[in-house]
């Protein structure tokens, strides 16, 4: 062994011995100056049950799939998309999660994967309360943790807790039911920053959706060319959102894409009636007319959608001249 | 001028997987990004769409699959991804928990006491 080799190596052993020595004394800081510190949420929890949440939740009918070799991504999603009966066994989502040379499962394609069987994926906030209120409703929540020194990156699916005893139940790896007391779970979750995801039908909801970021995951379903349960999405989005614009873009879009053109048109008519001024509705508006054979009363509406300016007038100036031509041909014919 | 035709067609043919755009609309994810993200050119997404699925290949899975996964990633996450997934967390099986149920239980008996 050459001298550089042996420098090398007594330089990662130093660097190991001081990582470990470095854990070591941050659990010992910690523990000396109260652990509220090292679980701030498992510590705020302790404080009270929060509002409307029960004091034991379980979901007995979310299947298990126990996990192969570094497959606990497929395994985990399997477990959550199954809960609300995807049919999907770990085998069928291997090839769309998991990177044989990371041996392993990254988060975004953890969240992109739903998207190909219809499912709508969402981040959830880092927050311990909306991880249990989810759980609550029966939505069946996916974890990052590391249980490791450095590389200990691990999916589990949360299914249930008791609050009296403190325990978190999961799906994990090989175990079907883990009891995981909240400090912790709180401790190995929060170093992947709270990372925690949903996959819901497009007829549900998360409780704790913000209405800007559930949109958008809707938007990335129909993004995947999905245009039917993108609808049946923004439908449900707007049963709770009546007044979002935005939403009501994406249902005339999916109903477009269906080739149900009269439907977008009433979705856009109405939508054109709160929000005057949008370009992205009166260009849509238009185009919708426009494709079944009305130029002459789209072309208001690509106007006005002209008239309004900002991001999108690009896209509305050539709405419009695709009309003007279409309907001066027809006055030559 | 037949190369310059060539290259055009090559674009056009590996873009189309990735482009569901309908004549005319303007699309939803266009309208809930940002207005920044807007104002990118498709050419831009298209080529970091391209070199993520090239960089998902070379983490050992083909072709065809990598570009399947790309295109279920909305236009953020492909961005998120692009020249970083050997230095993301990889979910497996959680290696060194022995280690760490000790380090767990050194805090728990301390706290209990």
């Amino acid at each position: 062994m050459g001298l550089e080799a042996l420098a090398l190596l007594g330089r990662k052993a130093i660097e190991n011995a001081r990582f470990t020595a470095g854990v070591f004394f941050c659990v010992l800081a910690a523990a000396l100056s109260g652990c509220a510190s090292l679980v701030p949420q498992t510590a705020e929890l302790r404080e009270g049950l929060p509002d409307g949440l029960p004091r034991q939740v379980e979901l007995k009918n979310v299947p298990f799939y126990p996990q192969l070799d570094y497959q606990c991504g497929p395994a985990a999603l399997a477990t959550a998309l199954d809960a609300f009966g995807a049919n999907l066994t770990p085998e069928q989502l291997v090839p769309e999660v998991y990177l044989p040379e990371r041996k392993g499962s990254l988060q975004v394609e953890m969240l992109a994967a739903p998207r190909r069987h219809g499912m709508v994926s969402y981040l959830l906030a880092p927050r311990f309360v909306d991880l249990l209120r989810e759980v609550a409703a029966g939505n069946p929540v996916i974890v990052l943790q590391n249980l490791g020194l450095s590389d200990g990156w691990h999916y589990a699916v949360a299914v249930g807790y008791d609050y009296d005893t403190g325990d978190l139940l999961m799906r994990s790896g090989v175990t079907e039911r883990e009891q995981l007391n909240f400090a912790v779970h709180e401790f190995v979750w929060a170093r992947s920053g709270y990372w925690a995801m949903v996959a819901l039908p497009p007829d549900r909801i998360p409780v704790t959706a913000d209405e800007n970021r559930w949109l958008a995951a809707i938007a990335a379903l129909e993004r995947t060319g999905d245009a039917r349960n993108a609808r049946t999405a923004y439908a449900t989005f707007l049963e709770r959102w009546p007044q979002n614009v935005n939403a009501a873009v994406g249902l005339a879009n999916a109903y477009h894409r269906l080739g149900e053109l009269p439907q977008a048109e009433k979705v856009l008519r109405a939508a054109a009636q709160r929000a005057p001024d949008s370009v992205v509705v009166l260009n849509n508006l238009a185009q919708t007319l426009s494709d079944q054979g009305r130029d002459a009363e789209a072309l208001p509406f690509a106007e006005r959608a002209v008239a309004a300016g900002g991001p999108f007038s690009d896209a509305a100036r050539e709405t419009r001249s695709a009309i003007q031509q279409r309907l001066s041909g027809k006055a030559r014919n | 001028m037949k190369a310059v035709v060539c290259r055009l067609l090559i674009v056009l043919m590996a873009w189309t997987p990735f482009q569901y755009a309908q004549a005319g609309m303007i699309g939803t994810d266009q309208v809930v990004a940002s207005a920044t993200q807007a104002e990118r050119s498709t050419i831009v997404n298209f080529v970091s769409r391209a070199d993520v699925a090239g960089q998902l290949q070379s983490f050992g899975i083909d072709a065809s699959n990598a570009k399947d996964r790309v295109a279920a990633m909305t236009d953020d996450e492909v961005r998120y991804l692009a020249g970083r997934i050997d230095s993301m967390p990889a979910g497996a099986n959680g290696a060194g928990l022995v280690l760490l149920i000790v380090i767990v239980a050194v805090i728990w008996w301390v706290w209990k006491r």
